[in-house]
């Protein structure tokens, strides 16, 4: 997609560290371009780049079909997917499965309808499931199998299958990427994992130890931008080569662990889960077993080399403040 | 940790170890590897098993001459009851053959779950026995151990004591889809390592086990294991999706040699009061 073609950038999810950085690249990448940032959340610290506009909305038909049409945008990412955390004053169930779920059938239904040329849909590597029988590597065809153990992923797995059949349905129309990266790490980024990766005396399995792959936000936000003109329509990975356990992954944080057997871990996460800081149930499993995918798609696309920071880097960084 | 080497003092001499880990650093660079392979722990492992591999088991190893510097499938017989055999197979790959190589055992599906155990496996080189899993390392050129009975042969009756069970065909396919060599081997030994025992196969089914051994020893014996490995089975010009009866042409000969070695493996072994005659 050359630079003159993209007038209109519609950013759902603006609030996020990821969103954030992408805008940033985007203004580099096309400076002619306006970029509309939305969120229902309010965002920290006031946004000093003339062509990025926020706009605190709730997601509601009403409200986006107003942005569509007075915006006219020609690209759409969707990075606004809500988590699991506890912590998340909107993480009741009801408002998790109307965001991940009817949020994301409105947004690609709109951005069809106002014949927008490409939808960039964040999803994650969680859908896979992070079960004892994962092969290494996973590819893009796997079955989605997150919601077998932990139904409460359900919305998870159901907006990536959304996203994928309309993103079928529609291909002669509109171009759709749905991206699934790997555990995303930076200093802007502080989901649950993040924070349980930097977290000093975090329990760690003293059983298991599974191998992850880490993607630094800016190269997360480099390939958002990079898929724009680079990535035809589909689902792709977005994973390192590198693989490194956990363990040496706290180790390389220089994080010091508490190793307890699983069985202890489990019945203790519901103790250590405080008001502030909570670990979601489902993500034991991805302290258990990995969940390893396969990159080749991508890597066809945009070429061999396509991090910038190696895991080693992408973990010292998330340390910074 | 170290307690047992006193009444086990055979240990791998440190130049070994650092010779056989030296080749090893030098293929996986990272010391870790996707599949969860951990050089450094590997090594510790290996420290811990070789006094039980030459002093307690007593192996030894025959036909390493057969083996080049090239990645193979290797399939073997399965015994044991606990899969001894496996641990012993990749020890000595480890140890004594040349270059050495940490052979990718495929483990069942049940034994990844379990904690610790799974975890120490991967960490030495075990992988789930997957076809997926088992193409991507024959692709990055590793050698894999495959057990083609699974179950039904580490998990006999002492009366069905080397007795080849049927072989499934996926591994000749990936061998296939790989074009990597077959070598054929074969374990005896393992089998009186347990030596009074009845599968009580019916019970398993219905508790859901993949095997329930019944058996008034539960403790392993020091049977001396011999590994006689064959010479490498080359890959014919067929396709991975050829017929079965274009495939069991090539397996039968493959359980062939190996039931070969194990009646002349059974003719050269060391007595051992619970052999089977």
């Amino acid at each position: 997609m050359k630079s003159d073609d993209v007038k209109s950038i519609l950013i759902i999810g603006m609030a996020g560290g990821l969103a954030k950085i992408t805008a940033q690249l985007l203004v580099k990448k096309y400076p002619n371009a306006k970029i509309i940032g939305v969120d229902s959340r309010s965002i920290k610290g006031s946004i000093k780049t003339p062509n990025i506009q926020y706009k605190k909305i709730r997601y509601t038909r009403g409200n986006f079909e107003k942005l569509f049409r007075d915006e006219d945008f020609d690209i759409v990412y969707h990075l606004g997917r809500m988590s699991h955390a506890d912590t998340s004053p909107l993480a009741s169930i009801e408002q998790r499965l109307d965001l991940n779920l009817m949020g994301t059938k409105r947004i690609l239904d709109l951005s069809l309808k106002f014949c927008v040329k490409k939808v960039v849909i964040l999803s994650t590597y969680h859908v896979y499931g992070a079960l004892s029988d994962n092969p290494v590597f996973i590819n893009e065809d796997q079955p989605l199998r997150a919601s077998i153990k932990h139904p409460e992923l359900r919305d998870v797995v159901e907006m990536d299958q959304i996203a994928t059949n309309w993103m079928w349905k529609n291909q002669g129309e509109i171009e759709t990427l749905v991206l699934r990266p790997s555990t995303i790490v930076g200093p802007q980024i502080r989901n649950s994992m993040t924070r349980y990766l930097i977290a000093p005396y975090a329990p760690v399995c003293a059983d298991f130890n599974p191998m992850f792959q880490f993607v630094h936000e800016f190269d997360m936000a480099t390939i958002l931008v990079r898929s724009l003109a680079e990535i035809p329509t589909g689902i792709y990975n977005v994973s390192p080569d590198e693989c490194i356990s956990l363990k040496s992954a706290k180790m390389a944080l220089s994080c010091p662990t508490i190793p307890l057997p699983s069985f202890i871990l489990q019945a203790g996460l519901k103790l250590i889960s405080t008001g502030l800081w909570s670990f979601p149930q489902y993500l034991l499993d991805y302290i258990k077993f990995a969940c390893i995918t396969d990159n080749s798609l991508i890597k066809a696309h945009l070429g061999p080399e396509i991090f910038r920071y190696n895991t080693k880097e992408a973990l010292l960084l998330s340390k910074l403040d | 940790m170290d307690f047992y080497k006193k009444y086990l003092p055979t240990t791998i001499p440190k130049e070994r170890l650092d010779e056989v880990f030296a080749g090893l650093e030098e293929k996986y660079t990272k010391g870790e590897d996707p599949w969860g392979l951990n050089l450094s722990k590997a090594r510790k492992t290996l420290d811990i098993l070789y006094p039980l591999y030459k002093n307690y088991f007593q192996v030894r190893v025959f036909g390493k001459e057969n083996i080049e510097e090239e990645p193979y499938m290797v399939v073997s017989n399965h015994s044991g009851q606990i899969a001894i055999d496996g641990m012993l197979i990749a020890t000595a790959f480890a140890t004594e053959i040349e270059p050495p190589r940490i052979l990718r055992s495929m483990v069942e599906r049940f034994f990844t779950a379990l904690p610790w155990v799974g975890t120490l496996a991967a960490e030495g080189g075990a992988v789930l026995g997957d076809r997926q899993n088992c193409l991507n390392l024959l692709n990055r050129g590793e050698s894999v151990l495959v057990f083609p009975e699974g179950v039904r042969g580490v998990a006999k009756s002492t009366f069905d004591f080397y007795k080849l069970q049927r072989f499934t065909r996926g591994f000749f396919r990936m061998a296939l889809t790989a074009n990597t060599k077959v070598l054929p081997v074969c374990v005896v030994g393992a089998e009186e390592i347990f030596p009074w025992v009845y599968q009580a196969k019916g019970v398993a089914r219905k508790l859901g086990l993949p095997a329930l051994p019944i058996s008034p020893l539960y403790f392993p014996l020091p049977s001396p294991v011999d590994i006689h490995i064959g010479k490498p089975y080359s890959i014919p010009d067929l396709s991975p999706e050829a017929p079965d009866s274009e495939i069991d042409l090539h397996i039968d000969k493959i359980r062939n040699e190996i039931r070969e070695l194990t009646t002349q493996g059974l003719k050269m072994r060391r007595p051992f009061f619970a052999n089977k005659t």
